[in-house]
């Protein structure tokens, strides 16, 4: 079991440096020099120079890497070209809303997924089952600001059910203050959803066809279990593992349809200040929303990967 | 008198019935899932090439702005007076072109590192890692801090997407390889002397062809989505047209809650392209799966 756990962290943070470097190395290789693009219009090749030095840029390129190392482990992320703030307090000022919203629709998905694809491989040939299996195939096919507008249209501006924009009333308190929340978080955690949920509730469907398959569910059912129980506590057991091991590996995905979501929106997490930086070419700030959402979702992974252990007696030993 | 009409009609249909199943287990164009996404992807193909010589580029500075549709504008216009028919119409190269070529590059990479891990036992533990590594990451910020570097244009975005895509396709690859590499028939070949190339190139390659098939219409697929979420974003080509510009254009001016058909025809085109190479693909699996086959 440690020795799972062991390579599990071993991998995150192999991970996570791989993603540094390579993003330091592109920082670097590519043409566009940095500091031409810090100020628009004229600059003296003084300015450029004393620029050049101030972000380490005039030493040779191993001990750049180095210093940025040092830098990033103590979580300095270079400065706003735009706003002039570090980098990591932007950050972390937007990076609890885009967990808000990612996490509330990993949870979300599997609540429903999982109910979803038991009763699909349950009742296989079923009117679920065929709900699954379509929206299994087309929701890899939805592009999320379609939806997302989609929804923001309907829900948002023509019935007027939930509010656009910002994730929370500032005059609210205490209780009312929750529910703004919750009204806010609506509309952008349910084109999420809705574009995750079809193919995680089919995989979950195929595996669960396949365990119910098993020699042991067999047996279990030959020994007089309910046929609720028999489903619900020996099948799904070992259905959802490999199942909350791919949802671990889709995290990378869902950050991505958070960015576009929160982008649509105007949700104000990590997306929308990508979004934002993109118009302004504000680097060290995409810089710094890859960094934090790569560390992010491989904490994350590490973290389905524990639980999944937890779940799993087979590792356990 | 009555009874042998109805036999004789009977007989035709069944023999009618037995014939499309026979024939729907066979090619793939025998179910209309088959034909029908070749179809719409050679409609968007045909529009791609010969639809900007038709229809004019989309210009602003008309007087006809935000006009719903209408037998002038088909797909309306938007806030400058520009048709979005026009538009999607011209957006069709772009995503057709990025899906393609990003797609080809992502699967060269891709069944090159599949193949190689898959045969050469030394290789497979780096390539699975830098492969599991690269899943793991969240693409769409990446491909954004990259695109941003190094300047948006179409150019970009192609070689981005497609350097980009390549672990999902080199996971399948090798997976496959896998199998096929244990087979006798490999170990032959060994025997008679071929060495690792041939043995990739000619033995264990055309055996995952039809993989390879499945996957460069799922990596389009996947890299038309891309190219969309980055032009929406703001990290397209400003010189050329693209659907997911045009819902970037929406929602900066402000107009997608009033102007439906700004946002809804070029969604609907990424739905239909992406929905059209992803059946093809599904498709083209199932007919060659001899176990999908012999039903």
């Amino acid at each position: 079991m440690l020795r799972y756990a062991a390579s599990r962290l071993f991998r995150a943070i192999l991970t996570i440096w791989i993603a540094v470097t390579v993003t330091f190395f592109l920082l670097r290789l590519l043409p566009a020099d940095p500091t031409l693009l810090v100020v628009e219009g004229d600059m003296t090749p003084e300015m450029q120079e004393a620029l050049r030095s101030q972000y380490g840029l005039d030493k040779p390129i191993l001990q750049q890497y180095v210093l940025y190392l040092g830098q990033l482990v103590q979580g300095n992320l270079g400065v706003s070209f735009r706003q002039l703030v570090p980098v990591s307090d932007l950050l972390l000022s937007r990076l609890p809303w885009t967990l808000l919203l990612a996490g509330s629709a990993f949870v979300l998905t599997l609540l429903i997924g999982i109910p979803l694809g038991v009763q699909a491989a349950v009742g296989r040939g079923g009117l679920v089952d065929r709900a699954v299996q379509f929206f299994g195939i087309t929701a890899n096919a939805l592009f999320i600001p379609s939806v997302a507008i989609l929804l923001l249209v309907v829900f948002g501006s023509n019935l007027g059910w939930f509010p656009i924009g910002q994730a929370i009333d500032p005059d609210t308190r205490g209780l009312a203050a929750y529910a703004s929340l919750l009204h806010h978080l609506a509309l952008p955690l349910f084109s999420l959803v809705l574009v995750q949920l079809g193919p995680y509730a089919l995989t979950l469907r195929t595996n669960m066809v396949e365990v119910l398959g098993e020699d042991y569910i067999t047996s279990a059912r030959s020994r007089g279990l309910t046929h609720r129980r028999v489903v619900w506590r020996h099948a799904l057991r070992n259905a959802v593992l490999p199942a909350l091991m791919l949802m671990g590996l889709q995290l990378g995905t869902l950050i991505g349809g958070a960015v576009l979501t929160e982008t649509v929106f105007a949700y104000p997490g990590v997306g929308r200040l990508i979004f934002e930086s993109v118009q302004q070419l504000d680097f060290p700030v995409l810089q710094g929303a890859f960094v934090i959402l790569a560390v992010t979702v491989v904490l994350a992974n590490l973290l389905t990967d524990l639980l999944s252990m937890a779940l799993n007696p087979r590792i356990r030993t | 008198m009555s009874t042998e009409p109805q036999s004789l009609v009977a007989d035709p249909q069944a023999a009618a019935l037995t014939s499309t199943r026979r024939r729907r287990s066979g090619g793939f164009f025998s179910a209309p899932s088959g034909w029908l996404s070749v179809g719409v992807l050679a409609l968007f193909t045909v529009v791609a090439i010969a639809g900007p010589m038709v229809v004019d580029s989309p210009s602003g500075l008309g007087t006809d702005i935000l006009q719903s549709p209408s037998g002038a504008h088909w797909f309306g216009t938007d806030d400058l007076g520009q048709d979005v028919f026009a538009q999607v119409v011209w957006g069709t190269r772009i995503s057709l072109l990025v899906g393609a070529v990003a797609s080809l590059i992502a699967i060269g990479i891709g069944t090159l590192l599949g193949l190689a891990a898959a045969y050469v036992k030394r290789l497979d533990p780096v390539v699975t890692t830098v492969t599991d590594v690269m899943l793991s990451l969240p693409m769409l910020p990446l491909m954004i801090l990259v695109t941003a570097l190094a300047g948006p244009s179409v150019v970009t975005l192609i070689t981005v997407i497609g350097l980009l895509s390549w672990p999902e396709v080199t996971r399948m690859i090798r997976a496959n390889g896998l199998v096929v590499a244990a087979m006798p028939y490999i170990d032959g070949a060994r025997v008679l002397g071929a060495g690792a190339t041939r043995i990739i190139a000619r033995e264990i390659l055309p055996a995952v062809m039809p993989l390879v098939v499945v996957n460069v219409l799922l990596t389009a697929a996947r890299a038309v989505i891309a190219e969309a979420g980055l032009s929406f974003l703001g990290m397209g080509d400003p010189s050329s047209w693209s659907w997911g510009r045009i819902l970037l254009n929406a929602q900066r001016s402000g107009t997608i809650a009033s102007a439906w058909w700004q946002t809804l025809f070029p969604s609907l085109a990424i739905l239909l392209l992406v929905l059209a190479a992803t059946i093809a693909g599904i498709r083209y699996n199932d007919s060659r799966d001899p176990r999908t086959r012999g039903v």
